[in-house]
């Protein structure tokens, strides 16, 4: 039962006065206005540009040059006129005018009596921005899976080129970025912003308005990404080496702002999250008794925050070599192009962990729930995290092994690669550890867990092979490596965040998920997955190069077999989605707390009230206190046995 | 031997039995027999996976070289490797699907399973475990990679190279879309097949016209980035006669997919004769 919190006596400060109604010009602005402020703002630059820098008169070399600062300063004046125009700037420019925001301005930034429109909104409230980072991965995952379906009717027409290899190579560079951002933030956002305050048993995130610049800022930084595709594309694939980057369209320029973009947004999304882990948890919940899922979103919002710049200046350096003439990375003029590749997997390889390691915190959450058991072995899965993040900072070379930029590199590399994977095996024992002697509920969360626990047996295996560098000398730049991130990123990534999501879609939505059609969604998603996947380990087995076009008949067979498979995962994928929109809109009422689970989310009504608790609560012990006593177990070995009792948690 | 009755009655820490007794208590219990059991059954379907993966890898006709044998072999070993890792897994998992049973009710369950919090022998033994047979995998790696760099010359210039057959130094030069190979000392012959002897070394400097391409002689083994402004090196001795593949394995540019050529392994007599063929056609 709740206990009731010590109320402090507030000290009088002096609050800022009320001017008209609440929300001010916030009350205006919405998603609406921010489209009109950035197209506006887009235009008015591109003229202006266009006056000052008349690129179609200058020479060709130089043409190149201004075309490409025009088209950098429009997509930078969007991404600023958007803000502008959906209120982003409204609370600083009002403190800076001694017009702070009032209480009333606040709750009303909050979506206070606003109904639906406050989905539309620079609002702050965190379980609006969560809806709004889940729908925002569904629709990347929309494009990215279509972009999929697309490359993967190339690879099954294997007797003529179906699209142009410059759109081709447009798509598969898309796609692969697309998905990374969507990967990134399918559960570290929705769930991460709006379960994670309701699990510490916090009011909000620390900062809400952050929490809500972090969104928009990533839906601004969308529309340059996606456009490419019409302005030339971007045809470099998703790491967009340089100095191949200085021969693509403008539609390269997209790319490069939608990075710079998106990297601030994961760096606001990431202090937000570790301020608001670290000084917001509820009375009483120390480090041992915080939920495995916040340790995940941690340490993966640590990993984003210390890694996205070095993406962030890869893609600076880049757009100033292609706008303003720099040569950082053009070799001819005393640049280099390993520069790129380190800065480059500074990130790309900690950002694999940033997806992987929530969507496992997640699962773990998961299991523990429905085998209803403690947490297997919580410190060993602590440690797990933090070992991840740990070593996650010294692999990155194993993407580079076959660069020749220090051959000697791949000793030491070789081995923090596999060093990896011991605290990984930590992970993995904690989940043994979990599933061991509990009979499990069998709903479909848990049947996911199963299913990605599988996916990661082989992509674990496989991911052992490519860490060798011997290895990965026949492995590298192959199908097999394809097959195997997939495996990692989608078998084990997005399974599992689909697993998250349907077991925290009754708190989110205050509906019931229909497990019925989602189950039929998921299983042929899944088989799908296998036979599309298993086919491309043999396709690269056999030699096939990843990013081609056309390739050699004797690759056609598993390339047919893996575009079979792709259609099903796409059918999968729709059915899944058709759940999620019909439950959405009209699932059976959930009830607030449907899983019987422990942890402090389920323990407030659903749909959750403005300020998440009536009264906020006070924890007394840590939430995975299922279970009976072990017959097997001697008493004294029951460790902490009144710690173990649940009482505080609800 | 099973055990009788739950203990309700705290007892006290001298009537514990010993730990011989109780491990193999544990050993007797049904459900450890089936796991074990299924894991050892896995462990046996796990390892032949590594035979089918070999199998695919020379289906275009390697391996071609000493390199690709080491590849296959570690390959071999890294599967034989992590089996019993990826077997346990999968049998617990196995067994967790249908040995311990589930529950198919559409309210949460009231039956609540042992609250097994942590066990320190599991811990240790695991840790103990994996740590091991990663340093194995560390050990073993960073031999192989020792070995497999002094087999394709990775360190050394062929001309400081003690060995008996002079290695032969070819300058492969990438560029949207085609490969470019010179003998220096051959005349300085430009081809864009790749002729080599068998059992000679062969020593490449790789570097790059316009952008990154990566140089990947498939059957051989041997992988290295063609990067502009740079020259990279590596090699390898053929050891079968035939023609294998050459293949760009980095995205560079609109042409990526058709930059593929031919490595053509010949014998000396052979590689002399095309030699002067070639010399013969440079004057144009």
């Amino acid at each position: 039962m709740s206990q009731t919190a010590v109320i402090h006596e507030q000290q009088a400060v002096p609050q800022p006065k009320q001017h008209g109604k609440p929300g001010g010009f916030l009350a205006q602005a919405n998603i609406f206005t921010g489209l009109i402020g950035g197209v506006v703002t887009a235009g008015v630059t591109y003229f202006i540009g266009d006056k000052l820098v008349p690129w179609g008169t200058q020479n060709a070399d130089f043409s190149q040059v201004g075309l490409n600062a025009l088209v950098f300063c429009t997509f930078v004046a969007w991404v600023i006129g958007f803000m502008v125009g959906i209120g982003a700037f409204a609370g600083p420019i009002r403190w800076a005018l001694g017009h702070d925001l009032t209480h009333d301005d606040a709750e009303y930034m909050a979506g206070k009596g606003q109904g639906r429109m406050k989905y539309w909104k620079y609002t702050t409230d965190h379980k609006v921005v969560g809806i709004q980072y889940l729908v925002m991965a569904l629709v990347l995952f929309g494009f990215g899976g279509f972009f999929a379906m697309l490359i993967r009717t190339e690879l099954g027409v294997t007797w003529r080129e179906v699209f142009d290899p410059n759109f081709y190579n447009s798509l598969i560079g898309t796609h692969g970025i697309v998905m990374i951002i969507a990967m990134i933030i399918v559960v570290a956002g929705p769930l991460g912003n709006f379960i994670m305050p309701l699990m510490i048993g916090a009011r909000d995130m620390a900062f809400p308005r952050l929490n809500a610049l972090s969104f928009w800022l990533l839906f601004a930084a969308v529309p340059p990404l996606v456009l490419n595709l019409v302005l030339g594309g971007m045809r470099d694939g998703w790491t967009a080496y340089q100095p191949l980057g200085t021969q693509a369209p403008i539609g390269m320029i997209g790319y490069q702002v939608c990075i710079i973009t998106f990297a601030f947004s994961t760096g606001i999304a990431g202090v937000n999250l570790i301020t608001t882990i670290v000084t917001m948890r509820a009375r009483g919940m120390t480090w041992a008794r915080t939920p495995i899922f916040i340790i995940g979103t941690l340490a993966a919002a640590i990993m984003g925050l210390i890694w996205f710049p070095m993406f962030q200046y890869a893609q600076l350096l880049a757009a100033s070599d292609k706008v303003i003439g720099t040569s950082f990375y053009i070799p001819q003029n005393g640049g280099s192009v390993w520069l790129y590749e380190n800065l480059f997997w500074l990130l790309g390889h900690p950002e694999v962990y940033v997806i992987v390691v929530p969507a496992t915190a997640g699962i773990l959450e998961l299991m523990v729930v429905f085998l209803r058991k403690p947490l297997f072995s919580y410190k060993m899965a602590v440690a797990g995290f933090a070992g991840v993040v740990g070593i996650s900072a010294v692999v990155w070379v194993h993407h580079m092994y076959m660069t020749g930029f220090a051959p000697q590199a791949g000793y030491p590399f070789m081995l923090s690669t596999e060093l990896i994977s011991i605290p990984f095996g930590f992970l993995v024992l904690v989940m043994l550890g979990t599933m061991w002697r509990g009979k499990a509920w069998n709903r479909l969360p848990m049947m996911i867990v199963y299913a990605v626990i599988f996916d990661k047996i082989i992509g674990g295996i496989t991911g052992v092979y490519l860490s060798d560098v011997p290895v990965d000398q026949y492995m590298h730049g192959s199908m097999f490596v394809v097959a195997h991130f997939h495996y990692m990123l989608m078998g084990a990534g997005l399974f599992g965040a689909m697993a998250v999501i349907v077991y925290w879609f009754p708190k989110m939505t205050g509906r019931m998920f229909d497990e019925r059609i989602g189950k039929i969604g998921f299983w042929t998603a899944f088989l799908a997955f296998q036979v599309t996947f298993l086919s491309m380990f043999v396709a690269g087995l056999q030699g096939m190069p990843r990013r081609v076009l056309q390739f050699d008949n004797a690759f056609e067979i598993s390339n047919w077999i893996s575009t079979i498979g792709a259609y099903f995962i796409g059918i999968g994928m729709l059915i899944f989605l058709y759940a999620v929109i019909t439950s959405w809109r009209n699932g059976k009422v959930a009830p607030s707390n449907p899983w019987g689970s422990k942890t402090l989310e389920w323990q407030t009504q659903t749909p959750v009230p403005l300020e998440n608790f009536p009264v906020l609560p006070v924890v007394t012990s840590d939430p995975y206190g299922y279970g009976v006593p072990d017959p097997y177990l001697k008493v004294e070995e029951q460790l902490d046995k009144d710690d173990n009792e649940t009482v505080g948690a609800r | 031997m099973s055990i009788e009755t739950p203990v309700d009655q705290p007892e006290s820490p001298t009537n514990r039995p010993d730990s011989t007794h109780r491990m193999k208590e544990w050993f007797s219990r049904d459900y450890v027999r089936k796991i074990i059991a299924i894991f050892i059954v896995l462990t046996i379907i796990i390892i032949p996976i590594a035979w089918l993966v070999i199998h695919f890898l020379e289906l275009s006709g390697g391996p071609a070289s000493s390199i690709m044998e080491e590849l296959e072999t570690t390959i071999f070993v890294f599967t034989l490797v992590s089996a019993p890792l990826m077997a346990i897994t999968a049998a617990v998992l196995v067994y967790s699907l249908f040995g311990w049973g589930s529950i198919k009710s559409e309210e949460p369950p009231m039956q609540e399973n042992p609250a097994i919090r942590t066990n320190a022998v599991a811990v240790i033994g695991w840790t103990v475990a994996t740590s091991l047979l990663a340093a194995f995998l560390v050990i073993w790696g960073l031999v192989e990679l020792a070995t497999i760099t002094a087999d394709s010359y990775g360190s050394t210039p062929s001309s400081q190279q003690p060995n008996a057959t002079k290695p032969i130094d070819v300058n492969v030069t990438g560029q949207q879309w085609v490969w470019t190979f010179e003998y220096p000392d051959q005349q300085k012959i430009q081809s864009n097949v790749l002729v080599v002897p068998i059992n000679t070394p062969i020593y490449f400097n790789v570097t790059s016209k316009d952008v990154i391409h990566s140089f990947w002689v498939v059957e051989m083994g041997v992988k290295i980035d063609a990067n502009p402004g740079a020259v990279t090196n590596t090699g390898f001795t053929a050891n079968k006669l035939g023609t294998f593949n050459i293949r760009c394995a980095e995205l560079c540019g609109l042409h990526h997919a058709y930059m593929e050529t031919n490595v053509q392994v010949v014998t000396q007599d052979q590689f002399d004769s095309w030699v002067r063929e070639q010399g013969g056609k440079r004057t144009v």
